[in-house]
């Protein structure tokens, strides 16, 4: 199954302007400082970048890997629609 | 019992003449000129059109993971005003002296850029969506917000938006907000950065803006004189701390000047045509706060904007106000070198006024070689002149919706 988690570390640290080996699946948004409108442009990055569109549902983000996980769900949801 | 009296303890400014007040009052002595010809990012461009356009790195204001809140408009406002809180050198405040501080900011066009990407992205591009952070960093009052979470000022924070008086009406409103008692002090001032193809193509409908000389764009915009051509648009911020007198005494600040005058007023004529009698309202209303007589000012800073009708208009003005003083004033437009900032040059000019007041040295009117033989006052031509004892002076702003605004400062001490 494809994993979205190395993209959304990549995207993350560009974002937030810190290593991206500072990042880890387990890593809390929080303690890295992103706030809710960073995960906001996070995610239309992730959009953009795997050329996807997420719907209104709004999934509690807590994790690096909560992001990742919340991605792989419409990257498999279109791997089963092709 | 406060005294009511307000005065300035912090400047700062950014233009296309450089980063810092000092840096642009020095550029303005000098009479060099900020403008050149517009380069706009991307592939729509308005070939041979001269712009104050900033085009030096800014410095890093802003942290990466923040910036896509900030449009250029609020990057540049928080740069001119954490300039003038440094110089003021207000440090942490408890909650009670948070809570008596505000931020009262000018723009005309919030974040214009943010808007026209938005558009350029679902009109041309064809996406169906436009950036998340499209409201947040194109909101008017952006700028004015953003600095107040910087400052943790917890007061009022007010956004004025009045086309080219915007930020001159910011730092008049905040002055009278600290005379009657409503904060102990404001951060006060305006950004404007509207220089894209959709804002400037509008601005050229107009049809008021100023073309570039034979390779000569920097002295494109040249206000007073007989081969005048129209204004040129610029981009910039600036900033002033105003605070109570008590305020800045009590934690033993530098106080530069003193806010005396403020007077604002209507032309109620045309939405485009200034009026010379609104005008003269406005200045005499500012004298009248000051307390002072017209031969007690020795300085204004004019709107000059570099159009025939501005011209004539303000010359007419400041006669119908200062009567026969008129002729003994020194009255000059610096937007000859930093264009035409819009909501931000009320108070960019109002920080070069205070510091032509401190330092009894007057920016000049640059390329001003032969005046208009309507315009028949001391425009400061070509040179500055130091060594001026200057007791008061006053910086004009009028716009377009007939708004006008004159504010008086004084050396203190």
């Amino acid at each position: 199954m494809t994993t979205s988690l190395p993209t959304v570390i990549e995207l993350l640290a560009k974002r937030l302007d810190v290593p991206a080996d500072t990042i880890q699946a387990q890593t809390e948004l929080e303690a890295l400082g992103a706030d809710s409108l960073a995960v906001i442009e996070l995610i239309f990055d992730l959009e953009e970048t795997f050329k996807i569109q997420l719907g209104d549902e709004r999934p509690n983000l807590v994790k690096v890997q909560d992001i990742a996980d919340h991605i792989d769900r419409y990257l498999a949801d279109r791997a089963e629609a092709v | 019992m406060s005294s009511g009296r307000v005065v300035i303890t912090g400047l700062g400014a950014v233009s296309a003449l450089g980063a810092g007040a000092r840096c642009n009052f020095e550029r303005t002595l000098e009479g060099r000129s900020g403008i050149h010809l517009l380069e706009l990012p991307g592939k729509h461009q308005r070939p041979g059109l001269p712009a104050a356009q900033i085009r030096y790195a800014l410095p890093e204001a802003i942290p990466v993971s923040e910036q896509p809140l900030f449009d250029r408009n609020a990057l540049l406002g928080w740069i001119a005003a954490s300039e003038a809180l440094g110089q003021s050198g207000l440090g942490a405040l408890d909650q009670q002296e948070a809570a008596a501080s505000g931020v009262f900011w000018g723009t005309g066009m919030g974040g214009a850029s943010t808007v026209e990407a938005g558009y350029v992205d679902l009109f041309v591009e064809g996406k169906s969506r436009v950036r998340p952070m499209s409201v947040v960093a194109g909101m008017n009052n952006a700028a004015a917000a953003q600095i107040a979470l910087r400052c943790q000022f917890k007061g009022s924070v007010n956004n004025y938006s009045s086309a080219c008086v915007s930020s001159a009406q910011a730092i008049g409103e905040a002055y009278r907000h600290i005379h009657h008692g409503y904060a102990e002090r404001v951060l006060a001032g305006g950004s404007e950065a509207l220089l894209t193809y959709g804002v400037v193509s509008a601005w050229e409908a107009l049809r008021v803006l100023a073309p570039s000389p034979a390779g000569h764009p920097e002295r494109a915009c040249r206000p007073f004189a007989q081969n005048r051509a129209g204004l040129v648009l610029g981009e910039a911020a600036a900033a002033v701390m105003l605070e109570s007198l008590e305020s800045a005494q009590r934690r033993g600040a530098t106080i530069l000047a003193e806010l005396v005058g403020y007077g604002a007023s209507n032309d109620s004529t045309h939405i485009t045509k200034p009026d010379a009698g609104g005008q003269a309202r406005a200045m005499a209303m500012a004298l009248r706060q000051a307390g002072l007589a017209g031969h007690e000012i020795g300085y204004i800073n004019a709107h000059g904007a570099g159009t025939a009708a501005g011209d004539l208009a303000e010359t007419e003005s400041i006669k119908q106000t200062f009567g026969a003083d008129a002729g003994k004033l020194m009255v000059s437009s610096t937007k000859s070198m930093h264009g035409h900032t819009l909501g931000a040059a009320g108070a960019l000019e109002f920080v070069l006024t205070v510091q032509t007041l401190m330092s009894g040295s007057v920016p000049p009117t640059a390329f001003l070689e032969q005046a208009d033989p309507q315009c028949d006052l001391d425009y400061v031509a070509l040179q500055a002149r130091h060594g001026q004892a200057i007791g008061a002076a006053m910086s004009n702003s009028f716009a377009f919706g007939g708004s006008n605004v004159s504010l008086i400062v004084q050396r203190h001490g």
